[in-house]
């Protein structure tokens, strides 16, 4: 089954926004709840990376890559970055997985490959 | 409105304090009390982060104004992550200026290193998106790895400007008897040497150990009054001229800009509106480096060098203490330690004791205008202050 | 009879080659030395390591009271293929690391003293033991435990330690990690630093003498004392509430 990450678009004017906010950024007009979701393409480019070696204790290893990417519809989205080498400006792909589990809590977000 | 000064000044050392957190929010209250000659506040605003999470000490400001007998003065703690320092004062400048009350005391503290390094890193995690950053794994320092690997990209800062930042405020802190840190570094050690990756790890790519501030225990106090008050107390006039804040989407891969800190920008437009000065005029400055990058960045946006030069001007030894426009003479979070809710009140008190000529062996020449940036969140919520010298 | 007893008592040590020094540049910029000392030299390591049983933080008094018994012990001939690493800056002595060789095999890495803080001495420290183990006495394994969280994060993470829970360790008889042969080949450009040969001069230095740490870990001097503020030369109502503990003044 493939996950997917939603972004919400404001039924008045169709700005999108991820993650959710309660007011429309755009037309500000919105009452609560007045969004619906919309899956997120999953093709991007890089924007920048890190490799995190000071991690949260339920994270046993021994670093993490992190980056942000935008996606082909232009939202940003941050995500874990599977990538040996990664470079700003590459082509990646993401698919919805465990990304961090605490105590016995499974926490699902975007993972990024090489496209 | 009335013009608000700063009448009275006191602090703790900063590193591990071995008491509760209500007592290094209190004593440097004690301090600044005893340095402005008063004896009573009509209102006490106590900044914190943690006291909750990690002090198990809620209602923290009742606690602080009871320990000092300072009751019945209204008391309350003003919670702005990293920024809750200046955003305490500026609560208590609109006390003062209001005309509501004559004088307030501003104290700010925090107590991380009673929960183990780990505990301190989530801690201040709690600041990230819970959905869109916090799943991840994301904490500030890779945030701020993500902004330092774009901001080398565009602008060409490289690691060894990082190291810069780091060994001048490090160093910088050796003069400041406060400091939690009061180790020399070298650029050698910690970058040159073919044992710097050691000495120097990677926390977050592209920033390293020593790119990163340490986990403090502090507190600090100003206390603001009316000029009226001020000029009894005989103390140096020094007035909080300009209060600035401004805030940006809370996760950081919203903002227009990758690169850009614009709440730091509009942060600090506002205040030097407010105190009629202009970043030219600023002799001396307290910028907020929990990461050696965003000092860099930070004197861009406030205005003092061109956007992407910042490093540049860093080379030039221009905000070396003894520079055109020192920067952090107090070693800044860095050097000096940062205490999530203190930093900011630790900054005011650094640029107080600076414009009043009283900073002993750090002293930059004759100042008159101070300016002082405390970044909050991952810069989604900044407040900037401007000081002033009167006399 | 005496020589007798003690020829039962005192344990034979296999011959294990010594630990060619080597030297760094930490970060403050200043050069360290890393030695391996005999056990005529172990009196003067222990003097700087007695006061150490007094800081109660970070786990401080059970390591230097370990580490204080293991050269104690080392230096009685009460234990067996013991060796000591002492880390020098310009003689001052910063760190203290030990080990065992257990069998041809495998070696056991018991304590990683720090002497001053701040500079990541440590590290440097506990891969200077690791390299002694596997290059130069030529281990397949080094069994580590840590005391504290700091050590268990900087080395069983970091180093990726496989788990060994069958083999208690000697020290406290916990469940062992082990640095293995592939793990150690895979972290050498962390685990085999600094640069030999050691010049002379520096070298001579640190053999000279081992001086006393210049900024040891201490117990808090006064745990009222909330400051070093310039402020306050005449006390607060914290020192007035140690005043009143010891004495001094009526509660």
């Amino acid at each position: 089954m493939s996950r997917e990450i939603y972004a919400y678009r404001c039924r008045k004017c169709g700005h999108l926004h991820y993650p959710y906010r309660m007011v429309c950024a755009e037309c500000g007009e919105n009452e609560h709840n007045e969004f619906d979701p919309v899956p997120l393409p999953k093709s991007g480019t890089l924007l920048t990376f890190t490799d995190l070696y000071a991690l949260p204790a339920d994270f046993e290893v021994p670093k993490l890559g992190l980056g942000i990417v935008e996606l082909e519809n232009g939202i940003r989205i941050t995500g874990q970055i599977a990538v040996a080498e990664p470079r700003i400006g590459m082509k990646v792909r993401g698919e919805v997985e465990v990304v961090r589990t605490e105590a016995y809590d499974s926490y699902y977000g975007m993972v990024f490959r090489e496209a | 409105m009335r013009d608000v000064y700063a009448v009275g000044i006191g602090i703790t050392s900063f590193g591990r304090l071995e008491y509760p957190l209500s007592e290094i929010a209190a004593y440097p209250v004690m301090m600044a009390l005893r340095d402005s000659g008063l004896r009573e506040v009509d209102q006490l605003y106590v900044a914190n982060m943690g006291s909750g999470r990690v002090n198990h000490q809620t209602g923290l400001a009742s606690a602080v104004v009871d320990t000092l007998s300072l009751t019945p003065a209204g008391a309350e703690v003003i919670e702005n992550g990293p920024a809750s320092g200046a955003s305490a004062l500026k609560q208590g400048f609109f006390a003062v200026a209001s005309g509501v009350h004559d004088v307030v005391a501003v104290t700010g503290a925090e107590r991380m290193r009673e929960v183990n390094n780990l505990e301190a890193t989530e801690f201040v995690a709690t600041l990230t998106h819970p959905i869109a950053e916090s799943i991840y794994g994301v904490t500030l320092p890779s945030l701020a790895g993500m902004f330092t690997r774009a901001y080398m990209e565009k602008y060409g800062v490289t690691s060894r400007h990082l190291a810069m930042v780091a060994v001048k405020n490090q160093n910088n802190a050796l003069l400041n008897e406060f400091a939690h840190l009061h180790q020399e570094i070298s650029i050698e050690g910690i970058l040159d040497s073919p044992e710097s990756m050691t000495n120097n790890p990677f926390v977050a790519d592209p920033l390293r150990f020593f790119d990163c501030c340490p986990v403090s225990d502090g507190g600090a106090c100003v206390i603001l009054a009316s000029r009226e008050v001020a000029e009894k107390t005989g103390r140096p006039l020094v007035r909080l001229a300009g209060v600035g804040q401004a805030t940006d989407t809370h996760c950081v891969h919203e903002r227009e800009e990758p690169t850009d800190l614009l709440a730091v920008r509009r942060a600090a437009k506002a205040a030097f509106q407010m105190a009629g000065v202009g970043p030219s005029d600023v002799d001396v400055a307290e910028l907020h480096d929990a990461f050696t990058i965003l000092e860099i960045v930070e004197s861009e946006e406030a205005g003092f060098f061109k956007k992407g030069e910042g490093h540049l001007a860093l080379e030039r030894g221009e905000t070396q203490r003894d520079g055109r426009l020192p920067i952090n003479v107090s070693g800044g979070l860095k050097g000096r330690g940062h205490p999530v809710g203190a930093t900011g009140i630790a900054q005011a008190h650094e640029i107080v004791l600076e414009l009043r000529g009283e900073a002993g062996e750090r002293q930059v020449e004759d100042p008159k205008v101070g300016f002082t940036c405390n970044f909050g969140g991952f810069g989604n919520n900044v407040v900037c202050l401007v000081f002033r010298r009167e006399n | 009879m005496p020589v007798d007893l003690e020829k039962i008592l005192r344990p034979v040590d296999r011959p294990m080659p010594p630990f060619p020094p080597k030297y760094m540049t930490i970060a403050s910029g200043e050069e360290m030395v890393i030695r391996q000392v005999d056990r005529d030299e172990i009196p003067d390591v222990l003097s700087h390591v007695a006061p150490l049983m007094a800081v109660e933080r970070d786990f401080y008094d059970v390591v230097a009271a370990r580490v204080y018994a293991e050269l104690l012990a080392y230096y009685r001939h009460r234990m067996q293929d013991e060796y000591v690493l002492v880390a020098q800056i310009d003689g001052e002595i910063c760190a203290v690391v030990n080990g065992r060789m257990v069998d041809e095999k495998t070696g056991m890495s018991l304590h990683t003293l720090s002497l001053r803080r701040g500079l990541r001495i440590g590290a440097h420290a506990f891969a200077a033991k690791m390299e002694y183990h596997m290059d130069i006495l030529g281990h397949d394994e080094v069994l580590v435990v840590a005391e504290s969280p700091i050590g268990f994060r900087r080395w069983m993470i970091e180093y990726k330690l496989e788990k060994r829970f069958d083999i208690p360790h000697e020290l406290g008889g916990v469940p062992s990690y082990a640095l293995t042969r592939p793990l150690f080949e895979r972290a050498r450009g962390t685990l085999v630093i600094g640069r030999r040969p050691v010049p002379e001069g520096l070298l001579a230095k640190a053999k000279e003498a081992i001086l006393p740490p210049s900024d040891p870990p201490t117990p808090p001097e006064d745990l009222m004392a909330a400051t070093r503020s310039k402020y306050d030369p005449t006390g607060t109502a914290l020192i007035l509430q140690r005043w009143v503990q010891e004495g001094k003044v009526r509660g």
